[in-house]
């Protein structure tokens, strides 16, 4: 449905050159709620406008529905009018001078498509209807509340029957509650509807609420592709891994096949492999066992927890080992005393990544 | 086959739609560079004979001349008093209405904006009958005192009109300097009241610290507009033959006696284009600074107000002092003179002499040429300056275009130089250079250019900051949703920027129609215009009769200036619902 073959774009700036896209290739089925993730100057937003028309690329090509509509080799750019896409900006950019109903009609009557007076009013209702706004029509766009103006937005993109819609961090600008409703009717919605989604967010529960496959962008580079599951529990590099969850971060050093000397101790990890080097490792804190008494299974570690968070439906501890690391835990259920405790790293829980990594993990801290 | 429509059809359309838009940019920007490029190559041109040469003769003439610095020092006194005045008067002002509890605010408010339109032209000519060493009324009343003709004030030097310039321009300190009041945070002065300062050193150390960059931008503003200033020079110093920048380039084209000199007046051109563009520059650098901690918060707060107790009489002393000294007193005297033979003290005997005798002497078919001139201005100027400000602002702030600074650049220009240079230059240009097959000088399409051309960078200034607070995505989303470049301009942008575009079109209107810079060197008996045909008389030395012509502009103009107050109103009232 959407396809990028290796586009690149740079920005110039008072301050410099800033390589914003660097060579991306990416593949959206259709149907497919796909979500771009990443923190903010990733690049991600810049490839959605690309998709849309907004910005131009320097090099590569876009294709959307088997069509061109980017290539520089061929010199072709397809201006935003024609793309035939749906979009929902960060601003929601709900047009302040006209009502919820011209706002949804605007693109119908006004764009290329010869639509008669019927149509129009059928397909804005309908629009509004599937986003329940049913009843607004009249309503002037600046009376409309936050959410509201987000479901203006969306019954705007889907009345013209996109090819795809294209979503700016729709979800940012409401608040936290507000935002989890909206998230699960989102993509119930679209899911009925069957139309592929481009998805920017930064905010990787987001990603993992909405995204049938996401891609997590930094640098202007996709770092990694799959299912929200795949990045989570399996990420390819240190700020993939960093992104998705909190992590707790040990270096340490291959001594043979499966044994990581660390700072903490003597780590056996089913990944550890390359003899000799050195890694950085990354644990969960949901991947900890945390207990009062020993177990005497292997990776166990006695330490002391030093403070515990109650968040409700889990708690957090700190836990100083005797190399004087702090660890996070994270534990459902009862809450354990504070003092002397056994935490116990499970083998194939070990993500283990090589040095050449370090230095950006190193920056962060 | 297929690609090449394509193409035709995507990059094609694009390109057209974008192109109407740069090429209306396009024009004034040609025109500008022509009119300025043309007073830089008269500078160098002698005319001697029928032979034209080039030479620097005009300028090692222009720099040897005593009388140059002399003109010089009396437009740099001039216009440092006209700043002093101006803020002297507007800082108080604003600060007394934006951040104390005086009410109504609306009062001064209305009074400051409303004065703006009053042109300076009546105000001088007003303190002319006061103050005038022979003939002004409160000489005539000094020098009327025994022994006391020694104190006999003279208006007709450079502080003189310069006092009278900045009472005229206190109204654009109050309205630069208020927003910067209005968006200060009080977090600072809570900050500082909270850690022991009192109000006065809060005031001191806080609070116009805070404004200063913005009180600075509006203090070299004020410079600026004090140095290419016309009407109370001309009006006041003229006569008197005490001549700053603009008068002193005005005879140069227009002599008493002798021919024009062209390449003095592009010498004395360039010199000046040279300073302002000094002073642009540093205006932009405090104008940077102002931005910088002028707005400091999202957040949305209100100004705290200061309560005046006891000072409240005397904030409204000062506020009245100003406008009686500002408004109430030149202008009520000018009305008196108008109705008068000759200048008068008011007494009972004076008033036995009040008739309408001096509109009856008035050159009734001229004034009618010049009021259908004027009234054909001042529709039409403001439509074209919309037009192609509109063009430009898109293309500063919207196209992306790496081009636009230039753009910038140019749509500022008419800000910098000083209008009386456009006009000399397109008195030449349209005299020596197009009459052969454009015979435009002495016609009503002349004026119409020139003045598009100097108001273009009000028109895009306003238009520029209405634009930049139209959310981009606003656009954007139209564009996605497959509504055209034209359509967007027409259904999207033009119904937002519609108060700044009415606002806009209303300010420049009044301009016009006031204007008499440009008219004094361009109005010939055929494209007369009402303010030209009254500084005819005026230069004449029919003073009286000079005012009745004015009275009579002015009585045109009201309902022009409360039709800009009602819409005006109403259109900031629809900013605040949007």
């Amino acid at each position: 449905m959407i396809a990028i073959r290796n586009v690149t774009m740079k920005f110039h700036t008072k301050q410099g050159t800033v390589q914003a896209l660097q060579g991306i290739d990416l593949q959206v089925e259709r149907g497919e709620i796909f979500v771009l993730l990443g923190r903010s100057g990733s690049g991600k937003t810049t490839l959605l406008r690309c998709l849309a028309g907004l910005e131009k690329p320097d090099t590569g090509q876009i294709s959307l529905a088997g069509k061109v509509v980017f290539s520089d080799c061929e010199r072709i750019f397809v201006p935003p009018q024609e793309r035939e896409l749906g979009m929902v900006f960060q601003s929601y950019a709900i047009w302040p001078h006209l009502t919820v109903f011209e706002n949804v009609a605007l693109p119908l009557t006004q764009a290329k498509r010869k639509l008669s007076k019927q149509v129009v009013q059928d397909r804005v209702r309908e629009a509004l209807q599937l986003v329940q706004l049913e009843g607004l029509e009249k309503r002037p766009a600046p009376l409309l509340s936050g959410g509201q103006q987000q479901r203006v937005a969306l019954a705007r993109a889907l009345a013209i029957k996109p090819q795809a819609l294209l979503m700016d961090e729709p979800l940012s600008n409401l608040d936290a509650r507000l935002r989890e409703d909206v998230r699960s009717e989102l993509r119930e919605l679209v899911k009925k509807i069957g139309v592929t989604v481009l998805y920017v967010t930064h905010d990787q529960v987001e990603a993992m609420a909405l995204a049938d496959r996401t891609a997590m962008m930094d640098h202007g580079v996709i770092l990694q592709v799959g299912h929200p599951q795949e990045l989570y529990h399996q990420p390819v590099n240190v700020t993939v891994a960093e992104f998705f969850g909190s992590v707790n971060w040990l270096e340490g050093r291959i001594t043979e096949a499966g044994v990581i000397k660390t700072e903490i101790g003597t780590l056996h990890a089913d990944s550890a492999s390359s003899v000799g080097s050195q890694v950085v490792i990354a644990i969960r804190p949901e991947d900890i066992q945390l207990s009062a008494s020993p177990s005497g299974n292997a990776n166990e570690f006695e330490g002391e927890i030093v403070s515990t968070t109650f968040l409700g439906d889990y708690s957090l501890y700190q836990v100083q080992t005797r190399t004087s690391k702090r660890i996070l835990k994270k534990a459902m259920g009862s809450p354990i005393a504070p003092g002397k405790a056994y935490f116990q790293i499970s083998k194939d829980r070990i993500r283990v990544f090589y040095n050449r990594e370090l230095s950006s993990l190193s920056r962060k801290a | 086959m297929r690609r090449a429509v394509l193409r035709r059809l995507v990059i094609g359309p694009l390109l057209d739609r974008r192109t109407v838009l740069v090429g209306i940019s396009l024009i004034p920007v040609a025109a500008l560079t022509v009119l300025v490029s043309v007073i830089v190559w008269i500078s160098f041109r002698q005319l001697a004979g029928a032979a034209a040469g080039y030479s620097l003769d005009a300028y090692r003439e222009l720099y040897l001349d005593p009388f140059t610095y002399k003109a010089l020092l009396n437009t740099a006194v001039f216009s440092l008093i006209t700043v002093a005045v101006a803020l002297l008067f507007g800082i108080p002002a604003a600060w007394l209405v934006e951040r104390t509890d005086l009410r109504p605010k609306e009062i001064p408010q209305t009074l400051m904006v409303l004065g703006l339109l009053i042109p300076s032209f009546l105000t001088g000519m007003g303190w002319v009958f006061l103050l005038n060493p022979r003939i002004g009324i409160i000489n005539t009343l000094i020098t009327g005192i025994p022994g006391m003709e020694w104190a006999r004030i003279n208006v007709a030097t450079a502080p003189g009109m310069g006092i009278i310039q900045g009472l005229g321009l206190a109204n654009v300190a109050f309205i630069m300097v208020s927003p910067t009041f209005r968006a200060m945070n009080p977090v600072f002065e809570e900050a500082a009241e909270v850690h022991g300062l009192r109000f006065f050193q809060t005031l001191h150390k806080v609070t116009l610290p805070l404004a200063y960059p913005g009180v600075l931008a509006a203090a070299i503003y004020i410079f600026m507009i004090g140095v290419a200033a016309f009407d109370i020079p001309a009006v006041i110093g003229l006569s008197n033959r005490v001549f700053t920048f603009s008068t002193f380039l005005y005879i140069q084209v227009q002599p008493l006696d002798g021919l024009p000199r062209h390449d003095l007046a592009g010498a004395s051109a360039v010199l000046m284009i040279c300073i302002s563009l000094l002073f642009l520059c540093w205006y932009y650098r405090a104008l940077k600074s102002s931005h910088r901690y002028a707005v400091v918060t999202g957040q949305s707060y209100r100004p705290r107000q200061v309560e005046l107790g006891r000072w409240k009489p005397w904030a409204w002393a000062f506020l009245g002092g100003y406008f009686l000294l500002g408004q109430l007193l030149p202008l009520s005297m000018l009305v008196w003179n108008a109705l008068l033979p000759y200048p008068q003290v008011p007494s009972l005997s004076a008033l036995g002499h009040v008739s309408l005798n001096n509109f009856r002497a008035l050159p009734i078919h001229q004034l009618l040429i010049g009021a259908q001139n004027t009234f054909i201005l001042a529709v039409s100027v403001p439509t074209l300056t919309l037009l192609f400000s509109l063009g430009l602002s898109w293309v500063v702030v919207r196209s992306g275009f790496r081009s636009r600074f230039f753009f910038d650049v140019f749509s500022f220009l008419p800000h910098a130089v000083p209008h009386i240079i456009f006009a000399v230059s397109a008195a030449y240009v349209s005299i020596f250079l197009l009459s052969g097959f454009l015979p435009i000088y002495g016609t009503i399409y002349l004026l119409m250019a020139v003045y598009t051309l100097v108001w273009l960078s009000f028109a895009t200034r306003n238009l520029n900051s209405a634009l930049i607070q139209i959310h981009k995505e606003l656009e954007e989303a139209a564009a996605v949703s497959g509504i055209p470049l034209l359509r967007i301009l027409r259904k999207i942008l033009l119904p937002l920027l519609g108060p700044a575009l009415l606002n806009t079109w209303l300010w420049v209107a009044l301009l016009t129609y006031r204007e008499l810079t440009v008219a004094s060197i361009l109005a010939t008996t055929r494209n007369i215009t009402l303010p030209a045909a009254m500084w005819g008389i005026w230069l004449s030395g029919l003073y009286p009769k000079a005012a009745a012509a004015a009275l009579l502009v002015v009585a045109v103009m009201v309902p022009l200036v409360f039709l800009y107050w009602y819409v005006g109103r109403r259109a900031t009232a629809m900013e605040r619902t949007l």
